[in-house]
């Protein structure tokens, strides 16, 4: 019985001083708070793309672990290129998908892939690895 | 003509096969490596456990072998390989993503693994403070072994069978030949498909697969296009007939001009648009996307709020430090991320192979919830081919039928009305000269019929009502009309300088498979309803023939949106629209579902939501079947997914502990989550045992 092997040997209660309780409870609630805070509160704004003189916006989103920058802010109504550079061998990160364009790209490791979207209304648009893991958004503004 | 072979128009990077190969190349390799991690990783783990299994029974150090073998320092010389060789990628991805302020599975299965082989560490270096404490000397590294092992296993099980979610559009990649036989200066030159270009012409042989698209110029063949309609009858091809790259030659040889190559081609753009179904998402996925983005960082809160629980209830470190790794380890964020779209894969990609293209998974999700499916006569139910079957000169004409037939054949061939076509291919199969009279004033009514001067008479073809409108005397039609629309026939009545004077009966024969697919749809528990611009009782006869109770007769082409807006707002909705895609594109937009049925040439029907490339009525029924089923195994993968985690999570926590007296090992933990994400994808792939019901062809 795996489920009950640890259970007898270590069901042991053990007198702790109130003052070590107190300080893990504190630190429990430090961690708890901080990793809220660094993974889901909002980390720097959006990285803004460049424009060609052709007057295609552009951009470079490293792949490695996640979309580097994962935020990325485009003008409305002019098209758009973005370019994967994936450098993280994970299988989970080797497609992204654009929901609302209906768009999926395959990323071969050590490459870059270019994806051309057409000029776009403002508003907010994710994007996000095969597995809906790995996020990013593109943010196009007025 | 250029002799030198032009390479053709770039294709469109994500639908090309180049990138396809290198990411089956990855995916081949990502295998191996996995596999070779795993293997190494149960050597090591056995070993481990065989190791930790003296001093886990009851408390006494026991030994299996000689003492230096359970020795902690043993046990952590072989679990650290484990850890950080064959499980590195875990450690190395949380790393990556926490960089980037993004946690996944990789940030649970390295803390959790990181943490059991941490404490074991402290405790295998400093084993005074547990004595101290009067706590057994204790290592968990198998703990952390075997977690490693497992999730490995799962992901090994995993990347194989996510290799196989996709196998539908790979297939379809691979039937495209490399190479075509190209006619250089009247000689066959093998060519590799890219070079191929629009006007080469081509050679096809016997056995051969046809390499792009194109018209037949000399020869004939049959050709099966099964691979791409899923019609498993060949179809017979002569000159002027399009052939479709991909489709195979079965019989004779024959040359056919290059119409279209690259991303152009029909099997270029069902590649696309199953592509584009498989990237959309569903309505009921939207929920699961919000719950994933938050799933890690409140399961370490979880995870860190147990330990601390544990440890101000028992004051016992090591066992809150269990409760905490098996929460890490037991929550399982990809299957809730994975059971949409391995379905949605799987589904669209077995749409594909039977003639079935779903433009997004919207389009799945919809069609799974149809309750009313409305059927265009014309083209649908039909062949679409209209031909006169009946000519009625009236007792009271004056003019003679030859006579007749050429001042409405005159008249009618200015009109592109299919009615009209075919009176015109009527009156030339019975007056061998095909000069017609010259027309003057010539005026089309949409929906009535036309009108002009012809050879000094004023000649009028078109429905009887809109002849009685023009003051003409349609009493005496009223014996010929009933037997006609009896037979299904539509009746164009021919008035001549306000006189009466014929009707032609003209009826469109049904397809062979359409009373089959009414039935099958009647089955599924639809309500079926035929819509048609004929008058009442002609439309009334076809609906019969097929079995249809429900018929919107008299509805102009224009209204036919109208129709199924007021069908919606009926509450008989969802509502879908099946029609040719051609004129009935803004009632297929109106409908919940649009669902056109290709011509086997043309698939880019983009104002439909699922495409039928065969023309086969019967993939109606299928498509809506396969919907129900792919929802339905939706909902499946989606509740297992939550429950497993809704479930799961507590039991690891230890909420069950002061009830039952449950304890979860954190091994446990880590197989029931290696297998969760496994069960999901392996949900998904029963629905590649989907069979659409074939329907019986009579023999023609």
């Amino acid at each position: 019985m795996l489920i009950l092997a640890a259970a007898a040997p270590l069901w042991r209660t053990i007198d702790q001083p109130v003052a070590l309780k107190g300080l893990v409870a504190m630190v429990g609630l430090l961690v708890i708070a901080w990793q809220l805070w660094w993974f889901l509160g909002r980390h720097g704004g959006g990285v803004a793309a460049r424009e060609s003189e052709a007057g295609v916006q552009e951009i470079t989103i490293t792949v490695d672990g996640g979309y580097a920058p994962s935020r990325i802010q485009v003008k409305a109504g002019r098209p758009l290129r973005l370019s994967f550079h994936r450098i993280d061998p994970s299988g989970c990160v080797a497609q992204v998908i654009f929901p609302d364009f209906h768009k999926t790209l395959d990323l071969p490791l050590e490459a870059t892939t270019s994806l051309e979207l057409p000029p776009t209304e403002a508003g907010v648009y994710p994007f996000h690895c095969g597995m809906n893991m790995v996020r990013g958004v593109l943010e196009v503004v007025d | 003509m250029a002799i030198d072979p032009k390479p053709s128009p770039c294709c469109h990077q994500d639908s090309g096969p180049a990138p396809v190969e290198a990411m089956e190349r990855e995916l081949a390799q990502e295998r191996t490596l996995l596999r070779r991690q795993f293997t190494l990783a149960a050597v090591l783990t056995s070993l481990v456990l065989l190791a930790s299994l003296g001093p886990m029974v009851g408390g006494h150090h026991r030994t299996l072998g000689p003492p230096w073998f359970s020795s902690p320092w043993t046990q952590l010389l072989l679990t650290t390989p484990v850890l950080f060789w064959c499980g590195r990628s875990f450690f190395t991805g949380a790393w990556s993503a926490l960089r980037r302020h993004s946690a996944d599975m990789n940030t649970l299965v390295a803390a959790g693994t990181g943490i059991a082989w941490l404490t074991s560490l402290l405790v295998t270096v400093f084993p005074q403070v547990l004595v101290a404490e009067g706590l057994p000397v204790d290592v968990y590294y198998e703990t952390a072994a075997v977690i490693i092992t497992l999730v490995l296993l799962g992901r090994l099980l995993e990347a194989r069978a996510r290799g196989q979610t996709s196998e539908a559009i790979r297939r379809l990649l691979q039937l495209q030949p490399p190479t075509a036989r190209v006619l250089r200066q009247g000689q066959p030159v093998q060519i590799p498909v890219a070079l191929v270009a629009v006007g080469d012409q081509i050679v096809v042989r016997p056995g051969e697969k046809v390499p792009v698209d194109g018209v037949l110029e000399e020869g004939q063949s049959w050709v099966e296009e099964a691979m791409l309609t899923g019609e498993a009858t060949p179809v017979a091809k002569a000159v002027g007939d399009p052939v479709i790259g991909a489709s195979l030659n079965r019989s004779g040889s024959f040359t056919f001009r290059v119409t279209r190559v690259g991303g152009d081609t029909v099997l270029a753009q069902i590649v696309e648009l199953v592509r584009q179904a498989q990237s959309s998402r569903t309505q009921v996925q939207r929920l699961a996307d919000q719950v994933v983005g938050w799933f890690v960082p409140v399961v370490i809160a979880l995870a860190v709020s147990a330990f601390v629980v544990w440890f101000l209830i028992s004051g016992n470190a090591v066992l809150a430090m269990l409760f905490l790794v098996s929460v890490l380890v037991i929550a399982c964020p990809c299957a809730l991320g994975l059971a949409t779209p391995t379905s949605i894969m799987v589904a669209s990609g077995k749409g594909a192979e039977n003639g079935l293209i779903f433009r997004s998974a919207e389009a799945l999700e919809t069609a799974g919830s149809l309750r009313t499916v409305v059927l265009d006569k014309t083209g649908t139910l039909t062949l679409g081919q209209p031909e006169v079957t009946d000519f009625e000169r009236l007792p009271a004409a004056r003019q003679s039928g030859d006579a007749l037939l050429a001042l409405t054949a005159a008249l009618e061939s200015r009109s592109e009305h299919p009615l009209a076509e075919a009176i015109v291919a009527y009156a030339r199969s019975r007056c061998q000269d095909g000069a017609w009279a010259a027309v003057q004033d010539f005026e089309a009514v949409a929906g009535r019929g036309v009108r002009g001067q012809v050879g000094g008479h004023s000649v009028v073809v078109g429905t009887p009502r809109w002849l009685a409108e023009l003051a003409i005397d349609t009493a005496p039609l009223a014996a010929l009309m009933a037997p006609l629309e009896a037979k299904a026939c539509s009746v164009a009545t021919v008035g001549v300088d306000g006189n009466l004077e014929a009707c032609f009966g003209i009826s469109d024969p049904l397809k062979p498979t359409s009373a089959a697919a009414v039935a099958a749809l009647r089955r599924l528990g639809l309500q079926v309803v035929m819509l048609s611009g004929d008058a009442r009782r002609s439309a009334e006869a076809v609906a019969a023939q097929v079995g249809i109770v429900r018929v919107i007769a008299e509805v102009r082409p224009a209204d036919k949106a109208a129709v199924v807006r007021q069908l919606q707002e009926q509450g008989e909705g969802p509502v879908a629209m099946v029609g040719d895609g051609i004129n009935d594109a803004p009632a297929l937009a109106q409908a919940d579902v649009g669902i056109a049925m290709g011509t086997g040439t043309d698939v880019a029907i983009a104002a439909s939501d699922i495409t039928l490339i065969s023309g086969n009525l019967a993939g109606v029924a299928a498509a809506i079947d396969l919907s129900r089923q792919t929802m339905a195994n939706i909902r499946q993968n989606l509740f297992f997914a939550f429950a497993y985690n809704v479930a799961g999570i507590p039991i690891a926590a230890g909420l069950l502990f002061p009830l039952t007296g449950w304890l979860l090992s954190p091994m446990i933990a880590g197989a029931a989550m290696a297998f969760s994400s496994v069960s999901v994808v392996s949900n998904a792939l029963r629905l590649r045992r989907f069979r659409p019901a074939r329907l019986p062809l009579p023999t023609t």
